[in-house]
């Protein structure tokens, strides 16, 4: 439904609404396929696609079970609505199609949604009243992505975060909301994107530094908020916000985890995330839970913030089972990833689990002995073609943004997400020998480097996005600069 | 404007402090939204009576207002709660009322913070209330694979010791018996099996994050292992392309330190003659790994160039990797 806003047409939703699809009731009970049904849909599978697109890409996977299931039947509809988008036939679609039968990024568009996305919003959004961070950051970095100078807002982003800093430490949602990890988050890297002294100096580190010391949790993790739930998401969080801000890793004295012998923000924490690996290989929320890739990736890149890979994720998870969780994330023909066994593709799973390939494939890689890129780099592990594929294909929404998959509105969580997976398979991430930070706890965390992948590419030069820091998910500089700035601010 | 909280007299000793979005800043800020009035005076009240720390009744119903026009806002929810417990509220009516918030915004994850909050009080809840579950089993009529849910429901079973009731294990069941592929009720029956208990830390596998090698247990009772791999078959059999009884198999196995090869020959129905499945495939690649590497590399080979290509990168590096054990 369009909204309206003193006549202009807002393109922005807000994605926490998202409903799965309806299934009616009495397609719910297991029943057996026919034997003669054609896979996967009736009309679309029958049509030639564009030259240039392997079959990999559209048709129906070679096995497929007799017993259907609700499951079965989201995936069937799911592969239905994406295969007109794969094979480069559907009429909103915009072009030009190259060699490959892949559509061009529409910067242009993409880029006035984000902008867009950062003006006023009508009554309906109130739900959006605790997320006002996020709403800035997923901009600001779909705007750096895209190559936009985004300092040309710090003077509305300070201006914006000021009120929902707390005196006592940390961002709140909101003007008057209690602070919250994921805000702070939101907060301090859009704080970094748009630099300068002004907005670095915002933040009070001080009561950062208690604040996040009262979140800090007996078993090692960390809850989102005073009062909130302990999730994966609070310690990656946690754990940007100390590294980026050079808080002391020591705990404030009055944190309630030193009353337990800990005395360091990392103290079992490497074991808290090791709990949360399951027998799938992939990592859940909190220990016990299902995997999900959106908390893999909180807490591979956490194991990465507080020390190499190849020594924090190779000693905190089983390596070759998580491999194998992850690499089954991606499936054909749609080519993007979901986010758990037996769930749909979804564009934002393009940088959650999209963004956890770099950081195994430098753990794979092991110790950095170099300034340059590792000489015999395990390379890239799961399909590029595929993901860029989808997101080329069936994430772009005809006015601008990126969605989740076809058939759902754009919004600007993934604009983000998916403009970061896109960037991602666009470039080849490692570490060096050379840290741009001071820090012996976070000198890994501030070796990487970015460099374009040349071979083997299905999408054009004018589709290239800028690299962002696989860690902290803001372009490489913005994270140096404000840490470097910190390191030499005394405390 | 009849009913603000401005023109109340019942609030009128409360100074309300108004919302600051940065407008007053003059440097127009981002990402703002045109609030309902009703909203404003509403959170306008509700800074200046958490400003206060207040607990009292009217600050509740004013919670209960705020969370009616936004159940996404986290504060208010932080805020209740405290509240409740200062007035020892009745929490069964509480859990009553949250139940019809929870199945009217599926989504949201505020609404199971605060019911694990609720639940985690030992004054109110020594035992698990009786309806507890059968909400539960509403809830995933809805949607069966929540995630909030299920995970407010693992902490569930973890709080009240619920790993041994059988109506944990009948519902797990009737999911599946429902949807064999969903996903979220096979990790649950691990966890009731196979997790650990009580005396250990907060879940996961066995042993994770000690040293020792994770989902390993020093002692299992063979019969249940047996049985778990009996469901897991059955489960197979009914959709052999279900990624998910595989995998559960595996993790049964690895807590009985028992090997991958005694599933050879189950594995090899869905393999020998007419593939039926990519995870018997990998299942005897796996199998096939420790001393015939040369048939686990045409295992491999089979799933990446036929039937699961668009993970080629990861079965190169597979057959790679095991050229190296070689």
């Amino acid at each position: 439904m369009p909204l309206t806003v003193a006549g202009k047409h807002r393109r922005v939703r807000f994605p926490s609404t998202n409903q799965p699809a309806q299934i009616p009731r009495e397609q719910k009970r297991p029943r057996t396929r026919p034997a003669s049904s054609h896979p996967a849909g009736k009309m679309t599978s029958q049509e030639a696609p564009r030259p240039g697109i392997p079959a990999l890409f559209t048709q129906p996977p070679p096995i497929r079970d007799p017993l259907v299931t609700e499951s079965v039947d989201l995936q069937d509809a799911t592969i239905e609505k994406c295969l007109p988008f794969l094979k480069g036939l559907h009429s909103s679609q915009k072009g030009p199609f190259n060699v490959c039968g892949v559509p061009a990024l529409q910067r242009d568009d993409h880029v006035g949604y984000l902008y867009d996305s950062l003006e006023d919003y009508p009554a309906g959004f109130v739900a959006m009243d605790a997320s006002r961070p996020w709403m800035v950051y997923w901009a600001l970095t779909g705007l750096s992505l895209l190559g936009e100078d985004v300092t040309s807002v710090r003077q509305r982003v300070i201006k914006t975060l000021q009120p929902m800093q707390n005196p006592a430490g940390g961002f709140g949602g909101g003007h008057g909301q209690t602070s919250h990890l994921a805000g702070s988050y939101a907060a301090v890297l859009s704080l970094a994107m748009v630099g300068g002294e002004e907005a670095y100096a915002l933040v009070d580190r001080q009561s950062m530094w208690r604040w996040l010391g009262r979140l800090k949790q007996a078993d090692g993790g960390f809850r989102v908020c005073e009062g909130g739930e302990e999730d994966v998401r609070g310690a990656y969080c946690a754990m940007t916000i100390i590294s980026l801000l050079d808080l002391p890793l020591a705990l404030p004295p009055d944190a309630v985890g030193r009353s337990t012998g800990m005395e360091n923000f990392t103290d079992e924490l490497p074991n808290y995330l090791a709990r949360c690996q399951t027998f799938e290989g992939g990592i859940s929320g909190s220990p016990g839970v299902e995997a999900h890739g959106a908390y893999a990736f909180c807490a591979l890149a956490c194991l990465s913030i507080i020390g190499p890979p190849e020594e924090t994720i190779a000693r905190c998870m089983d390596l070759p089972l998580l491999l194998s969780w992850l690499s089954a994330r991606q499936n054909a023909p749609e080519g993007g990833f979901s986010g758990r066994t037996n769930k749909l593709v979804d564009g934002c799973y393009s940088h959650w689990v999209g963004g956890c390939w770099p950081l195994l494939q430098s753990a794979i890689d092991g110790k950095p002995q170099s300034a340059g890129p590792p000489p015999q780099a395990v390379g890239s592990l799961f399909s590029r073609e595929g993901l860029d594929r989808y997101i080329l294909g069936c994430c772009q929404s005809p006015h601008g943004g990126l969605r989740d998959k076809p058939g759902k509105s754009p919004d600007s969580y993934h604009t983000c997400y998916v403009l970061a997976g896109l960037s991602e398979t666009q470039h080849h991430h490692y570490r060096t020998d050379i840290s741009a930070s001071s820090s012996e706890v976070f000198a890994s965390a501030f070796s990487w480097k970015s460099s374009p992948i040349r071979e083997d590419n299905v999408f054009e030069k004018n589709d290239r996005l800028t690299a962002l820091h696989p860690l902290y998910v803001i372009p490489h500089q913005a994270a140096e600069r404000m840490r470097l700035w910190y390191e030499s601010e005394p405390f | 404007m009849a009913d603000t909280y401005a023109n109340n007299p019942e609030w009128s000793d409360v100074t309300p402090i108004p919302l600051d979005d940065g407008s007053e800043s003059g440097a127009m800020p981002l990402a703002t939204i045109a609030y309902p009035d009703e909203y404003l005076d509403a959170t306008s009240y509700l800074r200046a009576v958490m400003a206060a720390n207040e607990m009292s009744e009217r600050a509740l119903k004013l919670t209960e207002n705020v969370i009616s026009m936004n159940p996404a806002h986290y504060t208010v929810w932080i805020y209740r709660a405290r509240i409740l417990f200062a007035l020892d509220k009745d929490l069964l009516e509480e859990l009553e009322w949250l139940n019809g918030i929870s199945l009217k915004y599926l989504k949201n994850y505020q609404i199971w913070s605060h019911r694990q909050i609720l639940m985690a009080s030992e004054t109110h809840f020594s035992t698990l209330p009786p309806k507890e579950l059968d909400f539960l089993m509403e809830m995933f009529a809805q949607d069966s694979k929540n995630y909030h849910v299920w995970t407010y429901r693992h902490w569930l079973v973890r709080r009240f010791g619920l790993w041994d009731l059988p109506r944990e294990l009948e519902d797990v069941d009737a999911l599946l018996k429902a949807d064999v592929r969903n996903n979220s009720a096979w990790n649950h029956r691990y966890m009731l099996r196979f997790g650990p208990r009580a005396d250990k830390p907060d879940g996961g596998m066995v042993a994770a994050g000690t040293g020792k090698v994770p989902g390993v247990h020093d002692v299992v009772d063979e019969d249940v292992v047996d049985s778990e791999l009996e469901v897991a078959k059955k489960a197979i059999l009914k959709a052999p392309e279900n990624r998910s009884p595989w995998w559960y198999a595996r993790g049964v196995l690895r807590a009985a330190s028992r090997e991958l090869g005694e599933w050879e020959e189950f594995a090899g129905l869905f393999v020998k003659g007419e593939v039926k499945s990519t995870h018997a495939v990998e299942w005897l690649a796996d199998v096939y790994a420790k001393e015939r590497a040369e048939e686990a590399v045409g295992m491999l080979t089979m799933l990446k160039e036929k039937y699961d290509p668009v993970r080629k990168n990861y079965w190169d590096y597979r057959i790679k990797m095991l050229g190296q054990v070689a």
